[in-house]
């Protein structure tokens, strides 16, 4: 009985998907090119795409093949991811600091990997840097100024020594004694602690490359510690994110530092304590705890192409 | 109690259940970087081995944050149903695996025991099962909620819509909410992470989002994911719409104070909600949770992370959640190295949240600075799908713009759903049906055109 219906079973499938070749190849279809689509749009297609652009940098308006993407938005995602994972990998060459007049210093970090799984070994100087830091750094100045690679070192090596050189020059012009320019490799923020204990700074600040996002990896971050010791949290630190050309420029943002330095040394404290209430003009986004300005996305894939129709 | 095992000659010794647990993981960098986790390959069988020999009796008396030092500790251990855990408190762990993967065990049956199981029973069955276990259990474990839509059903995946904004810019997130809305995506929530952690802003948002909803009549719940007591003061205060209150949690007293809350504080909340939520509830609450957040605020108690997140569902499944979901990739290397491990760390997390009875869903995400490809982050979905996740997150082309962040897209949503043949929460479906944006569950004449939506 079971058998005779298997047979049945198999004889009607046979019969539904052809005899010989299960599910024959069809005639072959007329092919239409779908239309190339621009991304993002040179002129933007949608109406929505438009006005959408005004109000954010989300990614909206670009259609679907079916339900995934066209072809030109899946090349400019992986051009932008492409930016971010450079961006991380990078490592800040050993020679970049002193060649360009620093103070070279390095943490417990051995390499790139290492630097990634282990923040507390990138928040302490190795002996060697102990010691240079030691016999060859200014103390006791008002401001110590730290430029690192943090999580970009393409971003250090950017706009690191305009946003070093205008954060001094602005600091100077207030009157303030700043320290020895130095840059520290395998950096995180708490390494500030221990620099700035060592040179007895009365602030701490270091400027570093910030966590990559899709097609950015050229930002910087400056986190400011009034009183610097091993042993600060998150809460006792001020900070300004999105420091380069299409956010805060390294001209302002440097401006805007000084300002909030100087409200560190005259309050005598700094991070969640600190009143800035009466400086959100000068300060601008500094003034915030959250506030990250969007970032306009550029567009990263151009195909040259001379296609004769 | 010997916690002894012997591999090819070589004996292994443990001092206590919670090294165990820790060496019995598998690899993780953030269990390397607390220092617990097994020295090697052998180390960790030898591990295993013990732990599948433990009884739950012995788990439970073995918490791995004593009960005087910790009030979760004490929430579990108070508030366990003595008779479910009188019904599987002589297996041993070995022999809950078992049990869990038998074909007699239904989702029923699994949720009948699941208050009797504490958060380390959960963790400790999770280190014995592959990959393909977690799914097979996470999948029976069905967990259904309901707030104005049903989640959780067979044959569903739903998905929360995340339109944030750098700038909290309102026509912005609307912009970016009514793109989702035409893929499909939101059915779970449409939850706004603020740049700015005030009441007022978070009123603003609601408003704009339960504005949007009513417009169009879509059947699903909003939220904005501020501090909870920023929440609390936006709808005690200023009286604004909230279908869903969100918290995020942690394993222990001392992380969760960390992120400034209590059991007394949530409590607090939860009773407000009831009061003063704007869904039909009965569930009105979201949580999100994710491994390592108790290393990082160095409040892991030399707990491994999958235990210690294991702590957090035991903390949620007091408020009977709307949703739950662990931000896996969020983190950072530090805790998850890799694409196998944040893989990995996505379905224990479904899994043990499942087990103890969640309706848990999984933002599959990774940092720039892990080392995940996006062919891997894409299969995470697709896996994460297969095991029964109620939801996954939704934004453009799964870039956070104001959290940097890649997670899941408006895209991927209907593309999983196709490939695993699910639908959204029925409400949802039926309105996408109307709408046009899905005819008979596929793309519709309406799909991906947000000026369906007004």
């Amino acid at each position: 009985m079971t058998t005779s219906r298997t047979r049945e079973l198999i004889a009607s499938l046979r019969q539904e998907l052809g005899a010989a070749v299960p599910l024959p190849p069809p005639p072959v279809p007329k092919v239409e090119p779908p239309p190339v689509r621009v991304f993002p749009k040179r002129r933007p297609e949608s109406r929505y795409a438009r006005s959408a652009g005004e109000h954010t940098t989300a990614l909206l308006g670009i259609g679907h093949v079916g339900t995934r993407y066209a072809t030109d938005v899946v090349l400019q995602f992986q051009a932008e991811l492409a930016v971010a994972h450079e961006a991380v990998g990078t490592e800040l060459p050993d020679g970049w600091a002193a060649d360009n007049g620093l103070l070279p210093l390095r943490t417990r970090v051995g390499d790139h990997r290492e630097f990634l799984l282990r923040p507390d070994l990138g928040r302490r100087l190795d002996d060697a840097s102990l010691a240079a830091l030691r016999s060859g750094a200014q103390r006791g100045v008002d401001v110590q100024p730290i430029l690192a690679d943090g999580l970009s070192a393409v971003a250090c090596m950017g706009s690191g020594l305009a946003l070093l050189e205008a954060y001094t020059r602005e600091l100077e012009s207030r009157g303030l004694t700043v320290g020895t320019p130095m840059c520290a490799k395998f950096a995180r923020v708490w390494l500030e602690d221990e620099i700035g204990e060592v040179v007895s700074a009365k602030v701490a600040a270091i400027l570093l490359g910030e966590r990559p996002g899709l097609g950015t990896g050229d930002g910087l971050s400056a986190y400011l510690v009034y009183g610097p010791r091993i042993g600060k949290t998150d809460g006792d630190r001020n900070m300004m994110s999105n420091i380069h050309a299409r956010g805060t420029p390294p001209d302002q943002a440097g401006r805007r530092l000084a300002v909030l330095t100087r409200a560190m040394l005259d309050q005598g404290t700094s991070g969640v304590s600190l009143d800035l209430s009466k400086l959100s003009g000068e300060l601008g986004e500094a003034a915030g705890t959250s506030y990250r300005a969007p970032q306009r996305r550029v567009r990263l894939v151009d195909v040259d192409r001379e296609r004769k129709r | 109690m010997a916690l002894r095992a012997t591999i090819r000659g070589t004996s292994y010794r443990f001092g206590s259940v919670k090294e165990v647990l820790a060496k019995a993981n598998p690899a993780k960098s953030g269990d390397a970087l607390a220092g617990v986790g097994a020295a090697d390959a052998v180390e960790r069988v030898a591990a295993r081995a013990v732990l599948s020999e433990l009884t739950l009796a012995e788990l439970r008396q073995n918490p791995v944050v004593p009960y005087e030092q910790d009030e979760l500790t004490r929430l579990v251990e108070d508030t366990l149903d003595e008779q479910a855990y009188r019904a599987v408190k002589d297996l041993t762990v070995g022999q809950l695996r078992e049990w869990l993967l038998e074909t007699s065990t239904t989702g029923a049956r699994i949720r009948a025991v699941s208050p009797g199981l504490t958060p380390e029973m959960a963790a400790a069955v999770c280190k014995l099962m592959s990959n393909m276990d977690l799914m097979v259990v996470g999948r029976k474990a069905e967990v259904v909620v309901r707030a104005n839509n049903t989640l959780g059903l067979p044959g569903r995946m739903s998905s929360r819509l995340q339109p944030n904004h750098p700038t909290d810019d309102v026509e912005g997130i609307l912009y970016s909410t009514r793109e989702g809305l035409a893929y499909g995506c939101g059915d779970a929530v449409i939850g706004v992470n603020p740049a700015t952690d005030t009441a007022e802003s978070t009123a603003e948002i609601l408003t704009a989002l339960d504005d949007l909803m009513r417009r169009n009549r879509v059947p699903t719940q909003h939220c904005v994911l501020s501090h909870i007591t920023v929440q609390m003061r936006a709808l005690s205060e200023l009286r604004c719409p909230m279908d869903l209150m969100f918290q995020s949690l942690a394993g222990s007293e001392k992380a969760n104070t960390a992120f400034g809350i209590s059991v007394a504080l949530v409590d607090e909340a939860y009773a407000m909600m009831r009061e003063l939520g704007t869904t039909r509830g009965p569930n009105r609450m979201y949580f999100e949770t994710g491994q390592g957040s108790a290393l990082s605020s160095d409040a892991h108690h030399g707990a491994d992370q999958v235990t210690m997140e294991a702590r957090c569902y035991g903390f949620a499944r007091r408020y009977k959640p709307f949703l739950v979901n662990t931000v896996v990739g969020f983190i950072g290397p530090e805790y998850l190295e890799t694409g196998a491990q944040i893989t990995r760390a996505g379905l224990e997390d479904h899994f043990m949240g499942k087990l103890l009875g969640l309706p848990m869903g999984c933002d599959a995400c990774f940092t720039y600075h892990a080392a995940m490809s996006q062919d891997e982050l894409e299969s995470l979905k697709v896996l994460l799908g297969a095991a029964g996740c109620a939801y996954l997150m939704s934004l453009p082309v799964g870039d956070d713009i104001m959290l940097n962040y890649q997670s899941t897209s408006f895209h991927d949503i209907p593309s999983v759903r196709g490939l695993l043949g699910s639908r959204p929460t029925p409400e949802f479906d039926a309105w996408l049906e109307d709408v046009g944006i899905t005819r008979g569950g596929r793309p519709g004449p309406r799909f991906g055109d947000a000026e369906a939506i007004r």
